[in-house]
């Protein structure tokens, strides 16, 4: 089954950044907030909210249309594999995604996500999720049965209730 | 360790910055980095290395230190930065924490540890963009009045946004108020002992620090196993659930059921309107949203937005403020405030003026009582009469503390213990070592620790956590000591890190030893330990330095009248445990 990222709840994102620093960690064995796939941006500092940019995973992406060389082909599930040999660095498919989730590293090679689900694991707030899509990349509508609950459902939430007890607070 | 093993690129280069003359210049210093890993280690050697005897907290000469670690912008929750200096407010050791994005964008710069020394002419701000220095003429935002607008309009002039720390000055830097903060990023600060004086005396608006390099570390797959198992710990299990739940100021409730929460400039230590100005209050009414430092997962900074009508007509004016519990404390509880509300707009108030707010709701407290005694009058208040609760007068004086209209506002602009000493009422101008005490009246523990701190900080060695385990189980006096002692080593060594304290629990000796395990950096348990003892001593060595004497220590009756969580404090018991205390360290 193919599966796709997703930006689920952008409004709890806190900005610690975890997020970009697994993705630089996975994908090119670095220290960083560079090279990262996904990008956390603020607008205004940290006084106003953290925005998300992250690969859409177009079904038809403009990217790969936008590439002179064919370095990007059609990924299963939605938006792009790159063969970086290729990759001359031009720059087209950076200018082509709206999004701006798409930058060159320092050998010129396009970043570009490849939805292979690290970052919403380093996520405490559920702001990132892996969904299920068809292999065209069309978001799958299945029957869910109920409507879930929609209160607080994230597993870190609830931390105070899973681990309980009262300690004398400690400092600020 | 030889410097060829000393493996993760960076942590050798020290930037000094010179106001005077516009200049700049990168001294390799791996020799530093190496003995003392970086954070306090290393700067508190530079201090004295640089520190030239005689020289006053707001000489050209006198440096400030910034400095971040190994951990930093490594893993998760090593998100502080130190700074040290001589503090204006007091005389003595300047250090100072902050968060926010400043520890990782150091480290990302290149640039670990920055010294700054020097005057400027004119207002200026630094701006440090990976390896390049500029200096820029502030004059344009010198005299605004708001440190948090600083940071709103160096966000459109300069670049590097979300990789990028600024930290400013607001107007009570600029007119040296002893107790200035430096505001880190809008919601965190270096708030303590005066640092954003320090800044104004050397016509220092802001630095701006981004960087944006790679790390490698050289052992990558330990260090991925590791970064796991720490954010593990750190978001599922409940080791800093309090922080990243309701935040600090959980303790409100806590320390008032102990009866351990100043209250009216210490008067008593259990608050009646603390319900109303509760953690768990200002969550459920006020609560707009959590941040987090950079490479912080917990998302400890609480934002508090307050909507306030401005007319009958509906018309409304929204703000947002961070609120901890000590702001709770130095401003609700020990001012007589119940009111949530009013306790955000008074945070703001000193937000906006840029002081430490611990500091200045202990000026506040002390003045109120002064006056409640006739010691003072509307002659010196100018006509205000201060009341306990009294939101209105309190805004006002914050604002004449800052602008010092006359003698008296002048003398509440360098602190309670300077105040005191020129208007009476030092036995209930409650600060220890010159500094106005943080929101614990928890016992002897605590006295203890913000007596013989280094900085006389309940940061220092958590004294209150003594007096918690002696109210559970009774323990004896030299325990509470070896507590403290033990409790500042250990906080010397993550202070090198930098990691943040709230995550102490987490950085134990054994993962401590792991993470750096994993970025290339051999260091065993007792080295560890060592280097915490060698720090202490260094600290106590700048102390001496400045002047400071355990003979000259001061501490106000308040303290030994009013019950404590654990009961009177008796007065000798305290000289006896400071006695204990001096003889283990041999200081």
């Amino acid at each position: 089954m193919a599966r796709r990222l997703k930006v689920a709840n952008p409004a709890r994102c806190i900005g610690c950044y975890s997020c970009m620093m697994a993705c630089a960690r996975t994908w090119y064995d670095t220290i960083s907030l560079k090279n990262s796939r996904i990008d956390i941006q603020t607008r205004g500092g940290i006084e106003t909210p953290y925005t998300q940019i992250v690969c859409h995973a177009c079904i038809d992406p403009p990217c790969m249309r936008a590439c002179p060389l064919g370095a990007l082909t059609k990924r299963k599930g939605g938006g792009v594999n790159l063969n970086k040999e290729i990759c001359d660095g031009c720059g087209n498919c950076i200018e082509a995604c709206l999004m701006g989730a798409i930058h060159l590293d320092a050998e010129k090679k396009a970043v570009i996500c490849k939805h292979c689900g690290v970052c919403p694991k380093f996520c405490p707030h559920d702001v990132l999720e892996m969904i299920e899509v068809e292999d065209s990349g069309e978001v799958k509508i299945t029957d869910t049965g109920p409507a879930p609950e929609t209160s607080p459902v994230s597993s870190t939430a609830s931390h105070k209730d899973l681990y309980g007890g009262k300690e004398l607070g400690e400092e600020k | 360790m030889t410097t060829e093993q000393y493996a993760i690129e960076g942590l050798k280069n020290i930037l000094y910055i010179d106001l005077t003359n516009q200049s700049y210049y990168v001294e390799e210093r791996r020799d530093l980095y190496e003995k003392y890993l970086g954070g306090v280690g290393v700067a508190i050697n530079l201090m004295l290395e640089e520190y030239k005897e005689g020289t006053g907290p707001f000489d050209p000469e006198m440096p400030v230190i910034l400095s971040t670690g190994p951990l930093s912008g490594v893993y998760p929750t090593c998100t502080k930065a130190v700074a040290l200096f001589r503090s204006p407010h007091n005389g003595e050791l300047g250090e100072s924490y902050a968060g926010g994005h400043l520890a990782m964008s150091m480290r990302y710069s290149g640039y670990e540890t920055v010294v700054i020394k020097g005057v400027s002419q004119y207002p200026v701000y630094v701006a440090i963009h990976d390896d390049k220095v500029t200096f820029r003429d502030a004059s344009s935002i010198w005299h605004l009045s708001s440190a948090i607008d600083v940071g709103k309009i160096l966000r459109e002039i300069e670049p590097g946004a979300g990789r990028r720390s600024i930290i400013r000055i607001g107007p009570a830097g600029e007119k040296g108020i002893t107790y200035a903060d430096v505001n880190v990023d809008t919601y965190r600060h270096f708030g303590r002992l005066g640092l954003g004086a320090v800044f104004g005396a050397k016509k220092l608006k802001a630095v701006l620090i981004s960087g944006n390099r790679e790390l490698k570390s050289p052992e990558h797959n330990a260090y991925r196993k590791t970064v796991s198992m720490l954010y593990d710990t750190i978001v599922k299990t409940g080791l800093t659930e309090k922080y990243h739940n309701l935040g600090t100021s959980e303790n409100i409730l806590v320390l008032n059921e102990l009866k351990g929460l100043p209250t009216r400039n210490l008067q008593a230590a259990y608050f009646e309107g603390a319900e109303t100005i509760s953690g768990e209050l200002f969550a459920e009414k006020y609560l707009l949203r959590r941040v987090s430092c950079a490479g912080c997962p917990i998302g400890c900074i609480h934002v508090a937005m307050l909507k306030r009508a401005f007319s009958k007509a509906h018309e409304y004016e929204a703000l947002n403020i961070s609120y901890d519990f000590e702001l709770i404390y130095a401003l609700g509880s020990n001012l007589g405030v119940a009111d949530p509300e009013a306790v955000l707009e008074l945070i703001d108030a000193c937000e906006k003026a840029g002081v430490d707010i611990i500091s200045m709701g202990v000026v506040l407290a002390w003045a109120t009582e002064m006056q409640q005694r006739g010691k003072i009058s509307t002659n010196e208040t100018m006509g205000l009469e201060l009341s306990w609760g009294n939101k209105a007068a309190y805004l006002r004086a914050i604002d004449l503390v800052v602008k010092a209209p006359n003698e008296f506002y002048s003398a509440l602009g360098k602190g309670v213990e300077y105040a005191s000493q020129k208007y009476g009422g030092e036995d209930f101008a409650i600060r220890l070592g010159g500094l106005e005490i943080p929101g614990y009246h928890t016992g002897l523990g605590n006295v203890l620790g913000l007596s013989v701190g280094a900085r006389h900080s309940h940061l220092d060695s958590a004294g209150y956590s003594a007096d918690q385990k002696a109210f559970n189980q009774p323990i004896s006096d030299e325990q509470i000591v070896d507590y403290i002692i033990d409790e500042e080593e250990r906080r010397n060594i993550l202070n090198c890190m930098v990691s943040c304290l709230f995550a102490r629990n987490v950085y134990t000796y054994e993962n401590v030893i792991l993470a750096l395990k994993a970025i290339g950096i051999d260091r065993t348990e007792e080295e560890l330990k060592e280097l915490g003892k060698d720090i202490f001593r260094k600290k106590y060595e700048l102390k001496r330095k400045f002047g400071f004497k355990f003979e000259d220590l001061k501490i106000p009756k308040r303290f030994f009248e009013t019950p404590s969580t654990t009961g009177k404090i008796d007065e000798e018991r305290v000289e006896r445990a400071i006695e204990l205390y001096r003889k283990k360290r041999g200081v």
